[in-house]
């Protein structure tokens, strides 16, 4: 069982971190942590989500550093191999997180990109599951690993890969319907810790806020706390709110289940969900469905 | 729909400041190096050319 848990930790970056996500998913769906929201459409959304880039990525990456990168950057291979490993990890996580929480920010305010990010936020529920949960164009249009690629290529290797491990594990965490922050908030002694921890790193308490059905009760922040493995961002461009609870729902409000397909391959296949964004002649941003009492404000989900 | 002017205001401030946070580590790293009278990148290039008086 030690070696096993060895292996996976090794080999985090190539089969250990789906492993051990899978691992961690047959937790939750033991447990019943996926609430009743997760049906037949949902669930090949996120095996496909899963599955699929997996066996695309190989030959895309494979591409890009071997084929392309000699050409876009000639002679740079190995250049910043002199780059101690304590620098290389500083260095490759600010870059790394920071221009995905651009990449994050960008497609929930900028209206035409939304409908890119739209699938992974459609799960009512949360889990590892939504971690991967996301459109294909998006993930190939759009993934972080061209950049981890980029700077293996320049021969900051061993950092990137650190870098990439550590912030699947805290992103997935963060994702987790695990809810492994809670014991922090209630025992008052760990209050510190808590303090430091949530305003520097993603916890399930500010991502679970962000996939929040709703902005407006106070707990659910659709509207912000774009951080993946650092919350930090969020604090400095004032994008984020912490309360240390869990929103009562997730996803869409005006989500009337899109076909999986559509979802997962939007725009090469359309939704038949009259209305939807990612129906054929579809609003780019849709309105969010509100009660009555409530529904005074205009809201989008930019 | 087109992007409101006050968020394009915040996304580009928020950008310029991004421009710092990226040069941040960087600029840390060189520093240190300076402190300690390092210079990494020299002892590369001096090792790559035994290398290649080698060959």
């Amino acid at each position: 069982m030690i070696k096993l848990a060895e292996a996976v930790f090794q080999h985090l970056n190539s089969w250990g971190l789906p492993v051990l996500l899978l691992i961690v998913g047959i937790i939750e769906f033991l447990f019943g942590l996926y609430n009743k929201q997760a049906d037949r459409n949902e669930f090949m959304i996120d095996l496909m989500s899963f599955a699929i880039p997996k066996i695309l990525f190989r030959p895309v990456l494979a591409y890009f550093s071997l084929r392309l990168l000699p050409v876009l950057l000639p002679g740079m291979q190995g250049v910043f191999s002199w780059v101690p490993f304590f620098w290389g990890v500083v260095i490759i996580a600010v870059a790394d997180d920071l221009t995905q929480y651009w990449n994050h920010r960008l497609h929930h305010q900028v209206p035409f990109l939304w409908r890119f990010h739209r699938t992974h936020h459609s799960a009512p529920y949360m889990g590892v599951a939504v971690y991967f949960r996301n459109n294909l164009i998006h993930v190939l249009l759009f993934s972080q690993v061209y950049l981890v690629v980029t700077l293996v290529y320049l021969g900051l290797g061993y950092p990137a890969l650190f870098v990439a491990g550590m912030k699947a594990l805290i992103v997935s965490a963060a994702h987790s319907s695990i809810l492994w922050d809670k014991p922090l908030y209630r025992n008052k002694w760990l209050h510190p810790v808590a303090w430091v921890l949530e305003r520097f790193i993603s916890t399930p308490a500010t991502h679970h806020a962000h996939h929040a059905v709703t902005s407006d009760d106070g707990i659910g922040y659709y509207k912000g706390n774009f951080g993946n493995m650092f919350f930090l961002w969020d604090i400095i461009f004032g994008t984020g709110i912490i309360t240390r609870k869990y929103p009562g729902a997730y996803g869409i409000s005006h989500y009337e289940r899109d076909e999986w397909y559509a979802q997962f391959l939007w725009p090469l296949f359309k939704s038949k969900v009259a209305d939807s964004e990612l129906s054929a002649g579809g609003p780019m941003v849709r309105m969010d469905d509100e009660p009555a009492e409530i529904g005074v404000e205009e809201k989008t989900r930019t | 729909m087109k992007l409101e002017k006050t968020v394009a205001r915040k996304l580009l401030r928020d950008g310029i400041i991004s421009l710092f946070l990226y040069a941040l580590p960087v600029i840390l790293m060189f520093l240190y190096f300076y402190i300690r009278g390092e210079r990494p990148w020299k002892e590369q290039q001096g090792h790559s050319s035994v290398i290649a008086t080698k060959k």
